[in-house]
């Protein structure tokens, strides 16, 4: 191992990289624009519900379904309109989500001690968001019926029920930048790493001065070493910026062990570096080795948990993803950010994670030493 | 000539690089010849010259049409939004009937899987703490002496936060659940206190439009569609001006006689007619594979497609134009045109809860109006008379970045 001329090799590999004044908004500002924009855009806090209210009944109790809707952050009266084509109308064009008609004979079927039925239109384009803003909707229900059924039988009424304490844990007030800052992190040295080590070899091919390498008295495995430090550098730089941004800026609590964190990071770009190395041996154009990238790239982040909830998948595809490295570092970059969770519960992650990419690893080498050969 | 060999050294088939070749010396002879307005043979002429490119770059174009496969089946499939099956564990202090009975029940929903009963809340915490349990649920002794006794029964229900859209979606059912045995328990006491005629005074009569089964596959096939286009048309067109940059032939196309809005329409064409097909079977799996139909016409969801594509090609190359520079070019295209159209365009994420500024930012990403769109054809049934305004928009987008294009073309000298 001939170390004074892999360090060489890195030399060139960082000129080449900064010399070209294009490449250092891509290393530098493109991560941080994905963390900020990642940051703020994922948020599934309900709230100003826009409500449109059709009252036909126009009575006291009917003012009090309305009031019930106004008392609270939830949701917003956005119109009240006169007809059943306007309430249509709104919810067509996508200007209120909800529709509530309040029929004629509302307060009358009420003040008889009989059930009256309030209609509710809700839009469920987005079924997450939907379902949600129909089970407050319930709530509100319940808390009127309660209302109404005092009124009419003011004897007492106290029942035993249940009475749930509900408690959040590791993330109370349900921020969704705790969840997915960690997450973005993880996903941009992924991104980052994979594409470089890519693209660098395979720019060496396309300007031909991979031959030129070949036959300079380096060995295939300095090669590989001095083609793969230098990225292994930049994406732990970018892994430090990115935490010390999710820190102060979206102030993230970092409630486990730094160390912790960077030796999972360095085992974790064993895996991504793999990957680059094998689709540069795959790939003859920048074009080919980008779609390759993408085509990688897209089950990695769909299948790790990152927006989508790996319980959610059908068996067969979640134990696919056991074979997803990002899987496994996901668990560990939000265990120690949110959790506060060490070693002894991290280890089988850890493992599972570092056994991946050594084999990754060593297969992509492999591979390349028989192209370089 | 500096030309003829730049021509060998990329190895065009050789009736591409005679063409190329007539067009240069056309060009040293008509270079007075005042510029000219688009015709069809030199749109073909460069259309058919990427189009070799493409076919040469085989691999490039299959995974053009893979990728929107893998990206529908991930989608169809694997991924979704809507929770079932949270995982849960139970402690149960109070071994009553009733707890059983409550235990029983919220086992039997199909919203919570009760991975195990365990003996103490350490033991529930340690559960949470390395993630095989997302809920944990702790019923105290007393807790049914409280209920038969006409009292509130406390007991402590434990979410994992970490996810904050699965631990919303999971109070919002665990809430329902126990509201729903509340209301069993008024049942049974108003039936002891001889009042069980009593009536629910309002019922809410729910009914969801669009979506009628609140299914999230339902939303996100068309969304989908919109993503694809954009990793498709303009992933790969923000590669094709750089590399003529990065191989030098930039200069032989100089010196050719073709104006910039036919050197740029050559280039669009073939991937045009990808992302084009594309859409097609993407709407084709959707149906066949999930069902997902559209409620509206097909001709307006093509003719909205293709205004779609029209726009994604020309941010395409206009990243291309800028950039110069194929993974500088891919990397920008990443941030301006992926990651808005999966982020910003109301496909997964709520844009009326992000901030004003970011609000701003998604009234410009094209594939806002394109969901918008697509969402009301293939969910809500509506026509031309609703989504115009849509359209309207689109095609600004399209003939602004257009207009851009090729002012900047010409500026390079074409």
């Amino acid at each position: 191992m001939n170390w004074l001329s892999i360090r060489e090799l890195i030399r060139k590999e960082f000129i080449q990289l900064f010399r070209d004044r294009k490449n250092r908004p891509i290393l530098i500002i493109a991560p941080i624009i994905q963390l900020l924009i990642f940051g703020y855009v994922v948020n599934y806090d309900i709230k100003d519900v826009r409500v449109a209210i059709l009252d036909q009944s126009k009575t006291r109790e009917s003012r009090m379904v309305n009031d019930a809707f106004r008392g609270n952050n939830i949701f917003l009266i956005t119109n009240i309109v006169d007809s059943y084509g306007d309430l249509e109308q709104l919810l067509l064009q996508g200007k209120v989500d909800m529709g509530i008609k309040i029929p004629p004979d509302f307060s009358r079927l009420i003040r008889k001690g009989q059930s009256s039925s309030i209609q509710i239109l809700a839009d469920g384009s987005m079924s997450n968001m939907a379902f949600l803003r129909l089970s407050y909707t319930m709530t509100i229900i319940d808390g009127l019926n309660r209302k109404f059924l005092r009124e009419l039988y003011p004897q007492r009424m106290n029942y035993g029920k249940i009475d749930a304490r509900i408690r959040t844990w590791y993330n109370p007030n349900l921020e969704s930048q705790h969840f997915f800052v960690p997450g973005v992190a993880a996903f941009l040295i992924m991104l980052l790493s994979l594409l470089l080590t890519s693209m660098a070899i395979i720019k060496e091919k396309e300007s031909g001065t991979m031959g030129q390498l070949i036959v300079t008295p380096l060995k295939p495995v300095e090669l590989i070493i001095g083609k793969t430090i230098p990225y292994i550098i930049i994406s732990l730089t970018q892994m430090v910026v990115v935490t010390l941004f999710a820190i102060f800026w979206f102030s993230l609590p970092l409630a486990g062990s730094v160390a912790l964190l960077f030796v999972a990071s360095c085992f974790f770009l064993l895996s991504t570096l793999g990957v680059g190395l094998f689709i540069s041996t795959i790939s003859s154009t920048q074009q080919q080795a980008m779609m390759t990238t993408f085509f990688f790239m897209l089950p990695f982040f769909m299948l790790s948990g990152f927006i989508f909830p790996i319980a959610n998948m059908p068996l067969v595809v979640q134990w696919l993803t056991y074979l997803n490295p990002l899987r496994y570092f996901l668990v560990i970059i939000r265990g120690v950010f949110l959790k506060g969770v060490d070693l002894s519960i991290l280890w089988g992650q850890l493992a599972a994670m570092t056994a991946l990419g050594a084999i990754l690893f060593a297969s992509a080498i492999r591979r390349f030493r028989k192209r370089l050969d | 000539m500096k030309n003829s060999s730049h021509i060998k050294g990329i190895g065009f088939p050789l009736p591409v690089a005679i063409l190329m070749r007539t067009g240069y010396i056309i060009s040293v002879f008509s270079a007075s010849v005042p510029e000219k307005t688009v015709t069809l043979k030199n749109v073909q002429t460069i259309a058919r010259k990427e189009f070799y490119h493409l076919i040469r770059d085989f691999r490039s174009l299959y995974l053009a049409f893979a990728i929107p496969l893998l990206l529908i089946l991930l989608f169809g499939y694997a991924l979704s939004l809507d929770v079932n099956h949270i995982r849960t564990v139970v402690v149960d202090h109070d071994r009553t009937d009733l707890s059983r009975d409550f235990l029983r029940k919220l086992g039997a929903s199909p919203y919570f899987t009760i991975l195990a009963h365990l003996p103490s809340a350490k033991a529930a915490t340690l559960r949470l703490d390395d993630g095989r349990a997302t809920l944990s649920i702790i019923i105290p002794q007393g807790w049914t002496k409280n209920i038969r006794s006409d009292r509130d029964a406390p007991m402590q229900v434990i979410l994992d936060g970490s996810d904050p859209n699965f631990a919303n979606i999971s109070r919002g059912y665990i809430t329902a659940f126990i509201e729903q045995f509340n209301r069993q328990l008024l049942q049974g006491f108003l039936n002891r206190q001889g009042m069980e005629k009593i009536k629910q005074p309002v019922e809410g009569q729910i009914r969801v439009w669009f979506n009628e089964d609140l299914e999230s596959r339902n939303f996100i096939v068309p969304g989908i569609i919109a993503i694809i286009i954009m990793i498709v048309g303009a992933m790969l067109t923000s590669l094709v001006i750089a590399r003529e940059y990065e191989n030098g032939t930039m200069e032989t196309i100089r010196s050719l006689p073709v104006t910039a809005g036919e050197f740029l329409m050559g280039k669009a064409i073939p991937y045009f007619f990808i992302a084009l097909t594309d859409v097609l079977i993407s709407v084709l799996m959707g149906q066949v594979l999930f069902g997902v139909v559209m409620k509206s016409s097909f001709w307006l969801m093509i003719l909205a497609s293709s205004l779609y594509i029209a726009v994604a090609l020309a941010l395409g190359l206009l990243i291309s134009l800028i950039t110069k520079s194929q993974l500088v070019a891919n990397q920008t295209a990443v941030l301006v045109t992926y990651l808005p159209s999966l982020l910003l365009s109301n496909f997964v994420f709520p844009v009326i809860n992000m901030p004003k500024a970011l609000q701003l930012l998604a009234a410009i990403v094209p594939a806002t109006y394109y969901i918008k769109i697509l969402t009301g054809i293939y969910l809500k049934n509506l026509g031309m008379a609703h989504l115009w305004a849509n359209f309207l928009v689109l095609a600004i987008m399209f003939m602004f970045l257009a207009a851009l294009n090729c002012a900047l073309l010409k500026k390079e000298g074409l």
